[in-house]
């Protein structure tokens, strides 16, 4: 079936992904105060990051509705945010802000 | 010719023709695909000098109120569940329920600029950090200033649309495809803050 023939999410389901959401919201804030406590360092990074990136294609694939749109739209969307990402993670590396290690 | 059927007919004439996507829906995508470069340049902009060492004054991450930020990004998180779910009503023509859904999209986005308000004035009152103290400042007003500024952006759109919808009794097929532009604008601006929730707020540290 392709994405643009997939049947959209019905509004009990907007409500469970809104509460996935928000317990992924909640969970974020909890790795904050544990981090505080026992200084997870890399680990609190790596786990935040996570749990935002999950938030962003959540949002991006079901409420955006990229997972029922086009191929088009999720590649036009898809090249800008990688375009962007890559841009500015060379210029932090360049200028020390973060380390890429070869 | 009805006023439906003349948008369908025009909205069809608007259709690109070798992508077989709506061109202004078109249009709206690409323009958030460069919208990433925008706010890319502003959280690297931060990112570079949140926690450099050597500035006057007290840097933002040591002054955050992380639960009240928490509640805001809770509030703007939800009010993505009821843009989606005006977007919902009004696919299946229910007019009534699609404009108090955009009313309350609209409800929560102003509670949320609300909050940022609250926090500047914290901030610039309480802690004495302005837009001239620091590059660190400096940097973390512009990022959530502009974000904040496209939430207002959004909130006047989303407005406009509830209150057509409340002057005709409802939104025609054009202005529909309107809704789901500003839909996917708000939404855009939702996974901002999202990134901007966890690198400014939960991720930064001051230098030492």
């Amino acid at each position: 079936m392709s994405a643009e023939h997939r049947p959209h999410p019905t509004p009990p389901q907007y409500w469970r992904i809104a509460a996935f959401l928000a317990a992924v919201t909640a969970l974020e804030v909890a790795m904050f105060y544990i981090d505080r406590e026992l200084e997870l360092g890399f680990l609190n990074t790596a786990v935040l990051v996570t749990l935002s990136a999950v938030k962003f294609l959540v949002v991006v694939g079901w409420f955006m509705h990229v997972r029922f749109e086009r191929p088009m739209i999720s590649r036009f969307f898809t090249a800008g945010f990688v375009l962007a990402c890559s841009l500015y993670l060379v210029v932090l590396a360049a200028l020390g802000v973060v380390a890429i290690r070869g | 010719m009805s006023d439906l059927a003349h948008d369908q007919v025009v909205a069809h004439h608007d259709e690109h023709e070798s992508t077989g996507i709506e061109s202004r829906k078109l249009g709206m995508w690409v323009f958030l695909s460069s919208e990433f470069l925008f706010f890319g340049a502003l959280i690297s902009n931060y990112l570079l000098y949140s926690n450099r060492a050597g500035f006057d004054g007290i840097y933002p991450a040591e002054i955050y109120d992380i639960p009240f930020t928490s509640v805001s990004s809770f509030v703007l998180l939800m009010s993505s569940l009821t843009m989606v779910l005006a977007h919902h009503a009004l696919s299946r023509d229910d007019q009534n329920t699609a404009r108090t859904w955009l009313f309350a999209t609209a409800a929560l986005g102003s509670v949320f600029l609300g909050g940022q308000v609250f926090e500047f004035t914290e901030f610039v009152v309480e802690h004495d950090m302005t837009l001239s103290t620091n590059p660190a400042a400096s940097a973390f007003y512009l990022l959530t200033g502009f974000h904040g500024t496209h939430v207002a952006i959004g909130v006047v759109m989303l407005l406009s649309l509830w209150g057509i919808s409340r002057r005709q009794g409802g939104l025609s097929f054009r202005q529909g495809l309107n809704l789901e532009l500003v839909g996917l604008y708000w939404h855009f601006v939702d996974i901002i803050w999202i990134v901007i929730f966890t690198v400014v707020y939960l991720l930064s540290s001051p230098p030492g």
